[in-house]
């Protein structure tokens, strides 16, 4: 893998704490003293979220897709919206 | 109970729906806050059950049915309902569960349909947990190695996509 691909990889290892050891030790010390480093940790940290985020929105579509189909049926309908009543 | 596939998560729907209905009835809830509470619990019940943090015995439907009430408890309390939230329930519920999108819009967007494939794959290593191997198989990947370092080059990807986004929003 190229530097870049690299540098990526342990980054990932230390945000999902799988990072352990004399490699942590220097990669912390690595941050301590790089800006640059601290913001590709803090952009990777978003992609992460951004993933996170974007899994629970396709999930929320699926459950609504079910919730509709179900609602077509008319006695399930019916003992859900009876309760509101 | 492991919820395996769409007809097992449809069947759990179906007689799960019903208890916190009558539940979010019993809190002064109407029926679109019955079924958004019940998206956020199965939602979290689906990601113990990927990391494998699910307790024993525990029946799906119930401990759903268990993250709901929390739920409406919570959203009771941010009406300013004077209910009391034990602190272990409240650590069932994911952190950060209700932050805020991570980015702004536009770049969710763009993301979903621009980097449809690379969002796809990181979904499945990092949101789904997926084995490699499973991954490798249905993106089509020659071996393992090829599948791995694509994730990272996804990531790379995306997070470069971040970073101009940061730009962009510090020079406007």
């Amino acid at each position: 893998m190229r530097k870049q691909l690299t540098e990526i990889e342990e980054i990932d290892a230390f945000l999902l704490q799988t990072l352990r050891g004399v490699p942590l030790l220097v990669f912390r010390a690595r941050l301590a003293v790089s800006a640059e480093l601290r913001a590709k940790v803090r952009q990777q940290q978003q992609v992460h979220q951004v993933i996170k985020y974007l899994g629970r929105e396709e999930q929320r579509q699926q459950l609504q897709a079910i919730h509709d189909h179900l609602m077509e049926d008319a006695s399930f309908h019916h003992s859900i919206t009876s309760i509101f009543q | 109970m492991q919820v395996q596939d769409d007809k097992q998560l449809e069947e759990l729907y179906r007689i799960t729906m019903p208890k916190v209905a009558r539940m979010a009835h019993r809190m002064n809830g109407n029926l679109d806050m019955a079924r958004d509470i019940l998206h956020d619990a199965i939602i979290i019940y689906l990601e113990k059950q990927q990391q494998h943090t699910l307790p024993e015995l525990h029946a799906a439907s119930a401990y759903i049915t268990g993250i709901a009430r929390i739920l409406c408890i919570r959203q009771l309390r941010q009406k300013g309902y004077d209910l009391p939230l034990e602190s272990v329930s409240a650590h069932i519920i994911p952190e950060n569960y209700f932050d805020p999108p991570p980015v702004r819009p536009g770049l969710l967007q763009y993301l979903q349909s621009a980097g449809k494939r690379c969002m796809e794959l990181l979904k499945a290593f990092y949101y789904e947990e997926q084995s490699i191997s499973d991954i490798a198989a249905t993106f089509r990947f020659k071996s393992l190695h090829s599948a791995s370092v694509q994730k990272y080059k996804c990531l790379e990807k995306v997070r470069d996509h971040i970073k101009q986004s940061d730009y962009a929003e510090t020079v406007d």
